[in-house]
């Protein structure tokens, strides 16, 4: 039911083993070169060349192949023959596992394409955001992964409404928050009226009633959606190359004038319509 | 029946996966911890067969948990129960560290089932 890569569907649907999907992993370790280790095999640059771009690195925000131009130890075009030559030769985790002999050649299809529906359901329908920002493709995909989730996990059915840079941060019964780190920086927001959060709560707990619980349970469900939301946006963006972490999911109570915008951040509205006279809203507070 | 322990610092999930296990014939649980330095604890005094632990947890979190746990109880079986199961590194990372699988969330009950059963 989430995202998922290849290797885990294999040993979560018991095709393959634990033990066979690590010595896939191990062989893709030892084939699969990094960039500077590519570039070395290539004759491009020695090892100390290397050494000494890692040890620039700790006073440089720049990646490897930026730093070993800029340092004058690679041209631009043995760059793109080092990135060309890893791509052509990288060794997916499918044929790894062929290799060790846990797939073979038919298997590997058949299973591609039942891995291919099984994820189709996290294929991003396109979403628009308000104005042009850097990194618009996790972001894009961060809000078209919560509206699915919200079909999904919480069966609940709503209406997107446009999106919009806000100023502030509109008040409600509660948030629940989660902060990603890494390549992109930025607080992911669910904003809900006291409605919805037992709606979610019903949902998460899949109960017919949520009267008798505790406001901590009921607070709790909704930072346990926004958590799977969250790590479900890391899973997606690792497939799209961007690294990203997030921390334990928090609780904000929002005074009734809103919540200012923290200078050095933008801040992106969705609102979700329900059509009951509740109000849902998902809140990107990305760090310029 | 098998004695599960459950460990999450999320109430909802740790209600979740209860009831799955209670509405089994094969499981049984036998308490919830709320952070890895509570599962450590609590498996040393509950003795459980199996522990479902979540990797993203305030104060000692899953992965450094199932570190000690694969050093002090080979008897075990840790299945790692998340929302970033499917980042291949923390996927490939738990099991390294002796998981013997990950369950992603959202989970259906039958799939977290069929996992354990296969433990």
């Amino acid at each position: 039911m989430a995202v998922k890569f290849f290797g885990q569907f294999l040993v979560e649907k018991n095709i393959v083993t634990r033990d066979a999907l690590l010595r896939a992993i191990d062989l893709q370790d030892q084939k699969n070169l990094k960039l500077g280790e590519m570039a070395v095999s290539m004759g491009y640059i020695t090892q100390p060349d290397i050494e000494r771009a890692h040890y620039a690195q700790m006073t440089k925000d720049l990646k490897l192949g930026d730093l070993l131009i800029e340092m004058g130890l690679l041209t631009l075009n043995q760059l793109n023959d080092t990135i060309t030559h890893q791509k052509n030769t990288h060794l997916y985790i499918g044929e790894a596992l062929i290799l060790v002999g846990a797939l073979d050649n038919a298997q590997l299809v058949q299973y591609l394409e039942e891995f291919k529906v099984d994820q189709a359901r996290y294929v991003s329908d396109g979403i628009e955001l308000p104005g042009a920002i850097a990194n618009s493709k996790i972001w894009e995909m961060a809000v078209d992964l919560t509206y699915k989730m919200i079909t999904r996990v919480l069966d609940m059915h709503f209406r997107p409404g446009k999106s919009s840079v806000a100023t502030v941060i509109d008040t409600n019964f509660m948030i629940a928050a989660m902060d990603f780190s890494g390549d992109v920086e930025a607080r992911y927001l669910i904003s809900v009226s006291e409605g919805l959060q037992s709606t979610i709560a019903k949902a998460i707990l899949r109960e017919e009633s949520v009267e008798n619980e505790s406001s901590e349970v009921l607070e709790d469900t909704v930072m346990e959606f926004v958590n799977v939301v969250c790590g479900n946006v890391v899973a997606k963006a690792s497939q799209m190359g961007v690294v990203m972490n997030i921390n334990p999911p928090v609780t904000i109570r929002p005074p009734t004038v809103g919540l200012p915008v923290p200078a050095g951040h933008t801040a992106l509205s969705f609102p979700i319509h329900t059509g009951d006279g509740e109000k849902m809203e998902l809140i990107l507070l990305i760090r310029n | 029946m098998k004695k599960v322990l459950i460990v999450d610092d999320s109430l909802s999930v740790a209600r979740q996966l209860e009831r799955i296990i209670s509405e089994s014939d094969d499981f049984v649980s036998v308490g919830h911890a709320k952070n890895g330095a509570e599962a450590i604890k609590m498996n040393h005094t509950e003795n459980p067969e199996i522990i479902c632990m979540d990797m993203n947890m305030p104060g000692m979190d899953g992965l450094t948990a199932l570190r000690t746990l694969s050093v002090m109880d080979k008897e075990v079986k840790v299945v790692m129960v998340t929302s970033l199961g499917g980042v291949g590194d923390k996927f490939t990372e738990a099991l390294k560290l002796g998981a013997k699988n990950v369950i992603s969330k959202p989970f259906e009950a039958d799939d977290v089932l069929r996992i354990l059963r296969e433990l």
